[in-house]
């Protein structure tokens, strides 16, 4: 018994000698509001991307200098996409900026932007079309390369520590998303449609990488949810990725992920039935996998409507009493809030107008048109109304910022097989679609305000800009045109601008360091890092020491 | 777009065409005639054709085939026709695949009468069928037609958005180059640029000639889509 406490001494205090020469991240910032850290793809658990901090506010937004910038300039073309865009959320931990962009992880110190290493991986298969960023364990980090390799890298050093990969390459599983540590879980999800996978998310173990668990998008034969669909076979390869990362309750103790599209992608005679738990949003406990509820926010999807974008953890009082809430805008243009802790809707509305929609069911999910289904000769419906940038949430305005786009398309089935395979089908633009920030207020799903962004070229598919919301009054984001930007959060109106080297492309983030609040917000290849310039900076401080106690 | 998908080799097509005969006459019995699986498993996702490379794989199995669970052997083919059987197989898969590649079948099925009347009562205050609606049928592919007739492309000066900018400093017409929230570029008639940086003064009326068309997109019925498509690809 002395003994065995010896022991424990002697490793805590090697624990302890390890730390101080090297840095690690404090477990306990984890799930925390993100103030001087910034540790998880969310900076917190909630999904909000809302900061407390509010050194920068309305009154002073408009002097913020730029104090360094980080251009990418070794990697150039990469396989199929021209110019690296950093799409990932930059994680900040003492002092440290974490990011990726495909193949790639950079650690840059976040006063001067000097880097300190990279770890590069030569892939073999897997789409590079974006990485999402880095989940950190203590002071490792995990990454994934695009061909489904879990990749565990130390942070200080850069170094791997190990691989292990989940999925089959081959079968176009391809891995984009920022991994999410929760307690002794390292959550990994897959993406990839092309050839009629079906969807899983997985934990690992954040020392080794064993499987903890993995769950399953589509039921198995005899579970719950098989009735949903014609066949176990259809079952089995009936897509559902679960290709961003999640959002968690530690007092609920679940897990809620967005699920992506349905396979096949736009065929979906082979399928008939709503296609369970493909695009919908599921809560699942951390600890084993397992269901709790689901909703579907895109029953039997036949287009491409990944149900992936960030369901964003609300506490709020409704009617005068405290809800545990859960809100998303969903890809096909709905917008939910739940009760999270049963998945019941309070508000079911669309936030773009479509043509789609039927109504509502009984438990809220819309219900599709099947005569919007994609046809041989072409059906007409709207484009994607958002993806996978990050939404803000903030609890000082109870508004929820997206940025929308509003466009329509042709939609047309190819494969007539009726067991269609892969796309199915294609889809053909009718001219641009149109960015516009919404704010919806959570209690009605109508916007308070919205700003629609003056540009010729519509919003491309493949890039958009996230959102920062904070109690500042403010919202950071971009607009498809090189402008950073903020926004007063309550009305919308234009206070910033920075004209960076191309389009806003990720979540920004901000955190205190120094003294000082830090913005950070990328734009192509680029990620640019602010804080107010000095006159405003002492300013605040005198402003903040006034309304101390 | 294959390197973007990351597919690995492409099939052999020559070889995937000589194997489509002989797959359909002893395969397709069991897994369908685009190998998708019918009383034996789809071939589409086998473990076993995606390790194949020309034949690599498949030609040894299909000799000894899998006679514990059902599957013949096929030793009287040739190797050389075994390998033109995974070349199909290969072929099957990277038509499922590769998206790159897809075709549009005709899309040509509206009634083209339904789609006079709709062009007669929807279109012709605007257009003409004798002057900018001739030969249309005849200028773009099917596919490009119904796009274009919905929401032209916006070339040539006649369809660009305009603008009329108010500024302390003075106005300003002209087609729209650009605009953000803080600038607007304008081509004027004159072939002069100007830039104009937007603040609270400045006041922009922008003008769309093709705000009925945008108009339009978001009420077009898909069966009034189809019919005129039908009845435009007529027209001589």
């Amino acid at each position: 018994m002395n003994g065995c406490r010896l022991m424990w001494q002697v490793i805590s205090l090697g624990v302890l000698l390890a730390s101080a020469r090297a840095s690690e991240l404090d477990m306990t910032t984890l799930g925390r509001p993100p103030t001087t850290s910034w540790p998880t793809f969310n900076g917190d658990y909630s999904g909000e991307r809302f900061s407390s901090l509010q050194q920068i506010n309305d009154s002073n937004v408009a002097s913020l200098q730029l104090q360094w910038s980080y251009r990418i300039t070794e990697v150039g073309a990469q396989r199929g996409a021209p110019v690296p865009v950093i799409k990932s959320t930059p994680l900040l931990v003492n002092g440290t900026l974490y990011f990726t962009i495909p193949n790639n992880v950079y650690a840059v110190d976040a006063r001067t932007g000097t880097k300190l290493w990279t770890y590069s991986w030569a892939d073999q298969g897997g789409h590079l079309v974006g990485n999402r960023g880095l989940g950190m364990y203590k002071s490792w980090l995990y990454f994934l390369g695009p061909d489904d390799w879990v990749i565990c890298v130390d942070s200080n050093t850069g170094k791997e520590r190990w691989r292990k990969q989940i999925a089959d390459a081959r079968l176009q599983y391809f891995t984009t998303t920022a991994p999410l540590v929760i307690k002794n879980h390292v959550l990994v999800g897959v993406g990839g449609d092309a050839m009629d996978v079906r969807g899983f998310l997985v934990s690992l173990d954040p020392d080794e990488g064993e499987m903890q668990w993995k769950w399953w998008s589509t039921p198995g034969a005899g579970e719950a949810g098989i009735e949903t669909w014609p066949s176990v076979d259809a079952a089995l390869h009936g897509g559902g990725g679960t290709w961003q990362p999640g959002t968690y309750d530690p007092e609920l103790n679940l897990i809620y992920w967005g699920t992506g599209n349905t396979n096949p992608v736009f065929a979906g005679q082979g399928r008939k039935g709503a296609n369970l738990y493909t695009t919908s949003i599921v809560a699942l406990d951390p600890d084993s996998g397992k269901l709790v509820w689901h909703f579907q926010v895109s029953p039997h999807d036949t287009h491409d409507w990944d149900n992936t974008e960030m369901p964003v953890l609300i506490d709020a009082n409704i009617d005068g009493k405290p809800r545990k809430l859960l809100a998303q805008a969903a890809r096909n243009g709905w917008f939910v809030v739940l009760d999270r802790t049963n998945g019941k809707a309070l508000i079911s509305t669309p936030y773009v107008k479509l043509n789609w929609a039927k109504g509502v069911d009984k438990r809220g999910q819309p219900i599709p048109d099947p005569a919007k289904e994609p046809k041989l000769a072409g059906s007409v419906t709207i484009t994607s109304a958002t993806n996978w940038m990050s939404p803000s949430y903030s609890p000082a305005t109870g508004l929820f910022y997206v940025n929308a786009a509003e466009g329509f398309a042709i939609y047309y089935l190819l494969d007539t097989d009726p067991k269609p395979s892969g796309y199915g089908g294609t889809v053909s633009g009718l001219g641009t679609s149109t960015r516009i920030l919404r704010a919806l207020d959570i209690k009605t799903g109508k916007p308070r305000w919205q700003h629609e962004y003056p540009n010729l070229n519509g919003a491309p598919a493949n890039v958009g800009p996230g959102l920062l919301s904070t109690a500042g009054n403010l919202v950071f984001t971009g607009d498809d045109q090189g402008n950073l930007l903020a926004f007063s959060a309550d009305q919308g109106k234009v206070l910033w601008h920075f004209r960076a080297g191309a389009a806003q492309s990720n979540g920004p983030v901000t955190y205190m360091q120094d003294g000082r609040q830090w913005v950070v917000l990328a734009a192509g290849d680029t990620l640019y890092a602010y804080t107010l310039a000095p006159a405003a900076l002492a300013a605040a401080h005198i402003r903040v020491d006034r309304e101390g106690p | 777009m294959r390197e973007f998908l990351g597919l690995g080799p492409a099939p052999d097509a020559a070889a995937a065409k000589r194997g489509a005969p002989i797959y359909a006459a002893n395969c397709a019995f069991c897994h369908g005639p685009l190998a998708r699986g019918a009383e034996g498993p789809s071939l589409i996702y086998s473990e076993l054709v995606l390790e194949d490379q020309h034949g690599s794989v498949i030609a040894q199995f299909l000799q000894a085939g899998r006679p514990e669970k059902g599957m013949p052997a096929f030793a009287t083919l040739s190797e050389e026709q075994r390998r033109d059987i995974a070349e199909f197989l290969r072929q099957q898969i990277e038509d499922v695949a590769n998206r790159g590649t897809f075709q549009v079948k005709n899309i040509v099925l509206g009634d083209p009468n339904k789609g006079e009347r709709y062009v007669a009562g929807h279109c012709l205050g605007c257009h003409s069928l004798a002057g900018d609606l001739r030969g249309l049928g005849h200028k773009w592919r099917p596919i490009d037609l119904q796009r274009y007739w919905i929401m032209p492309p916006r070339m040539g000066a006649g369809r660009a958005i305009t603008a009329t900018v108010r500024a302390p400093q003075g106005t300003w017409q002209g087609r729209v180059q650009q605009i953000d929230d803080f600038r607007i570029e304008l081509a004027q008639d004159s072939g002069e640029r100007v830039v104009i940086e937007r603040d609270a003064r400045v006041a922009v009326e922008l003008h769309d000639p093709l705000a009925a068309h945008v108009e339009m997109i978001g009420k077009l019925a898909d069966s009034d889509m189809i019919n005129v498509t039908a009845y435009l690809e007529r027209l001589e």
